[in-house]
């Protein structure tokens, strides 16, 4: 029989194994497609010798992208195994709101799925880490030649493709479209030919209702709390001169004089009284209850699949539904186009989400990522990218999709369909030649300074300027005096 | 005898040690696995620029950024600011409420205690959402229709750099003492009668029975509570993360939620390793220091 001191150490030692298979938990050279499920079944690329036509699974982690998606998960796990008998596709679903961080952990533990269903703004990050998967020598002219080209770049970051997009959708504001007639708005003529800021501050001027002192209604309410903190400077920066963080010479573009201008104008709409002046704490969710009980005129921002929302609570109040939003009155949803700011050209922000491809810590086998860029087409493209983005109201941006979604029929507002068109046509271009190390800085600079500031600035606790001066300084510090637009 | 003491020691092990050890064991690999593994862990990660696909050692590099960033000294402030507001308070409350129950029949005493524990029981998110309605900026918020009854404006509370942290440590206040309160009520109950009936005798107040008995018999309980509570003030963050995200302008931004945004919003792992590990020497260094001139005469 051993002795105390040899069965402690003998403990130890039995502890620190446990601790060190841990470890191998983030150092298990996988594929990142290696669930214990995929290894037993042979996966190729885990096992790193297979051939072609070999068994393989690949991992998804997916949210709920359409209303429906998720309930279709067993449909399109058969139907990509009928396509490709040789291949499992397992999927793995995920919340919104645990999406990111859910990827994040795997992401760090060096053992991600093979897809994971994200924007493609977030492709920059993953790249600088070296776990975005490059697809560019797996990914067959077929698969390309399939997708438009404006949301197949936004998938790309220098010369590598990383995944394959599911739609592109425009960032607009949206109407009620009584009110808008009430306020005298000719919003037929807005969505052919957009409004300038002076025009846009008039018009909500007029949707603004009233009692008293209070206001029971604003003309205007775009969520600026929460998840949405970044979108509304983000979203109006476009329309004011700067498509994106980078101009083409990759100067740092948001200490023009036109941002200064743009933090001044958005300030003005507070002052006016045309947006609350609680707007620093209104989150996505009560923005829409405002609109939805006719709290407000316009509300930012709208996505297409808005005009689905609101018909379906209007359908539930014709119901009595009592699962209708509270208060709520019946809505005709207007997309309307952002206005432009400083004389500058529109330009629509444009949200391309789509399938990314990860990879392990192990590199992975040619036949593994080949199988990892059918998974990605498969999900992306036809029959499956038709019923979800005919579940979202997002324009068909595969060849595939369109012939697909051909005998589906949606009821849509053709107003509505028109508008997102003509946003669509002066859409912010794909930047996908912007370092992924200036990209890291630009994000920190708006996490660590522009959404703070701008948070204060709502609150009207500093001025424009002081803003303004404040990311010129992050700016400088991060770039250089030469790395920014000096004008 | 050398052999006899061999006999005893295997006989030990054999009876009762084996059993000791085994149980040892599980407490031990639970806190090699969940509690040093991971502080060892943050200790190498620290040193180093981390990468899933393969680290670079950068020596005390994370440390002298964070040293140099103003953002991890003004959550530093938010953090003292939060602590100091809330800690007192909260242990006053707790004290003030163990106090009212007290005297209490038992049955209605347990009714109490289980109203103060439930939110502690509940979870934190739920809480927080809570919060989140009853601090609505527009006028149909709980807050602002109650400072409405007496005249005042409508407040942002949560938007405004002005009210975000008095709001956090209001609500600090106003839930989650529930533990505190148990443990007072607990050594309430064992403050020994006699010296109550000696201080009846003496014809003593309740204020001076209060003062000369109470408050003297509950300081090492006190002091447990405080400095727990100091630890935990420190490490704040879900309330600053669900309910002002640290803004506006940084005005909430906590240290543990710095700590946070910089391993899972800018995977600076190593930075926030830093950052952690500096946190738990700035909590090491407050709880010595209330244990040395607080706790001189409290025995355990």
């Amino acid at each position: 029989m051993m002795n105390k001191g040899k069965a402690l150490s003998l403990m130890l030692a039995a502890t620190l194994s446990v601790s060190a298979l841990t470890a191998c938990g983030g150092n298990n050279n996988n594929n990142g497609a290696a669930s214990p499920s995929s290894a037993a079944s042979g996966s190729a690329g885990a096992s790193g010798s297979a051939a072609s036509g070999a068994k393989d699974t690949i991992t998804a982690l997916l949210p709920p992208v359409s209303p429906t998606y998720q309930d279709n998960f067993d449909q399109m796990e058969k139907d990509f195994n009928a396509k490709y008998p040789n291949l499992t596709l397992k999927i793995e679903p995920a919340s919104w709101e645990d999406m990111t961080q859910k990827l994040d952990t795997q992401v760090n533990a060096g053992s991600p799925p093979d897809i994971a269903f994200i924007g493609s703004d977030g492709i920059a990050k993953y790249v600088q880490q070296g776990m975005a998967l490059d697809l560019t020598d797996v990914a067959t002219p077929e698969m390309t030649g399939d997708y438009d080209a404006a949301p197949l770049e936004y998938m790309k970051n220098g010369s590598g493709l990383y995944g394959f997009p599911a739609y592109m959708e425009v960032h607009a504001l949206g109407g009620n479209k009584e009110f808008l007639e009430a306020a005298g708005i000719d919003w037929k003529n807005v969505q052919k030919n957009g409004w300038t800021y002076d025009e846009f501050r008039e018009a909500i001027k007029k949707g603004v209702v009233k009692n008293g002192d209070a206001t029971s209604r604003y003309g205007f309410v775009f969520a600026t709390a929460g998840v949405a903190s970044k979108d509304y400077l983000g979203i109006m920066a476009k329309s004011a001169g700067m498509p994106a963080a980078f101009t083409k010479e990759l100067k740092y573009a948001y200490t023009s004089k036109n941002y200064l201008e743009l933090l001044t104008d958005l300030r003005q709409l507070i002052d006016d009284g045309s947006m609350p002046k609680e707007l620093s704490s209104v989150d996505a969710g009560k923005r829409w209850n405002m609109f939805l009980t006719g709290q407000t005129m316009i509300t930012g921002k709208g996505l297409a699949t808005f005009e689905n929302s609101a018909k379906k609570n209007n359908a539930k109040i014709d119901a009595k539904d009592g699962s209708a939003v509270k208060d709520s009155i019946k809505v005709d949803y207007i997309v309307l186009p952002v206005p432009t700011f400083a004389g500058a050209e529109p330009v629509s922000y444009t949200v391309v989400d789509g399938y990314v491809a990860f990879r392990g810590k192990k590199e992975p086998t040619a036949e593994h990522k080949a199988n990892i860029a059918k998974a990605a087409y498969f999900l992306s493209s036809g029959q499956v990218a038709a019923t979800t983005n005919n579940d979202l109201f997002a324009a068909h941006i595969t060849k595939s999709g369109r012939e697909a979604a051909a005998s589906m029929p949606i009821e849509r507002s053709a107003d509505n369909v028109a508008a997102v068109e003509t946003m669509l046509s002066h859409a912010a271009p794909a930047r996908p030649d912007i370092p992924a190390d200036l990209g890291a800085k630009a994000i920190k600079i708006e996490n660590e300074v522009i959404i703070p500031k701008m948070q204060a600035l709502l609150a009207n606790e500093i001025k424009p300027q002081e803003m303004y001066d404040a990311v010129k300084k992050a700016a400088i510090d991060a770039f250089g005096e030469d790395g920014i637009v000096q004008d | 005898m050398a052999q006899s003491a061999q006999t005893v020691k295997k006989r030990k092990i054999k009876g009762d040690g084996v059993w000791g050890y085994a149980f040892i064991a599980v407490a031990l690999i639970v806190y090699a696995l969940f509690t040093a593994y991971p502080v060892f862990s943050a200790f190498l990660i620290s040193f180093q620029e981390y990468k899933p696909l393969g680290s670079t050692y950068i020596g005390f590099d994370n440390y002298t950024a964070t040293f140099k960033d103003d953002l991890f000294w003004k959550s530093i402030k938010n953090t003292l600011v939060y602590t100091v507001l809330t800690v007192p308070v909260a242990l006053l409350l707790s004290f003030l409420v163990a106090i009212m129950i007290l005297p209490l029949r038992k049955k209605l005493q347990t009714v109490f205690k289980a109203v103060y524990y439930l939110p502690v029981v509940a979870s934190g998110v739920a809480l927080s959402l809570v919060w989140l309605w009853i601090f609505d900026p527009m006028p149909g918020g709980i807050f602002n229709q109650f400072i409405g009854w007496f005249g005042a404006h409508n407040q942002n509370w949560l938007g405004s750099s002005a009210t975000a942290m008095f709001s956090l440590v209001i609500m600090a206040w106003l839930s989650s003492h529930g533990a505190s309160i148990i443990i007072y009520l607990a050594a309430l109950l064992g403050i020994d009668d006699s010296y109550y009936e000696a201080a009846d005798l003496d014809g003593a107040s309740f204020l001076q029975k209060l003062w000369h008995i109470v408050l003297p018999s509950l300081k090492p309980t006190t002091l447990f509570l405080l400095v727990t509570a100091v630890i935990g003030s420190f490490q704040v963050f879900q309330n600053a993360y669900l309910m002002t995200g640290g803004g506006p302008d940084h005005a909430t931004t906590m240290v543990g939620l710095l700590i946070f945004d910089n391993a899972f919003k800018y995977f600076e792992f190593g930075k926030a390793a830093a950052q952690s590990l500096i946190l738990a020497l700035i909590i090491a260094l407050v709880s010595l220091f209330q244990f040395k001139f607080l706790g001189k005469d409290v025995d355990y």
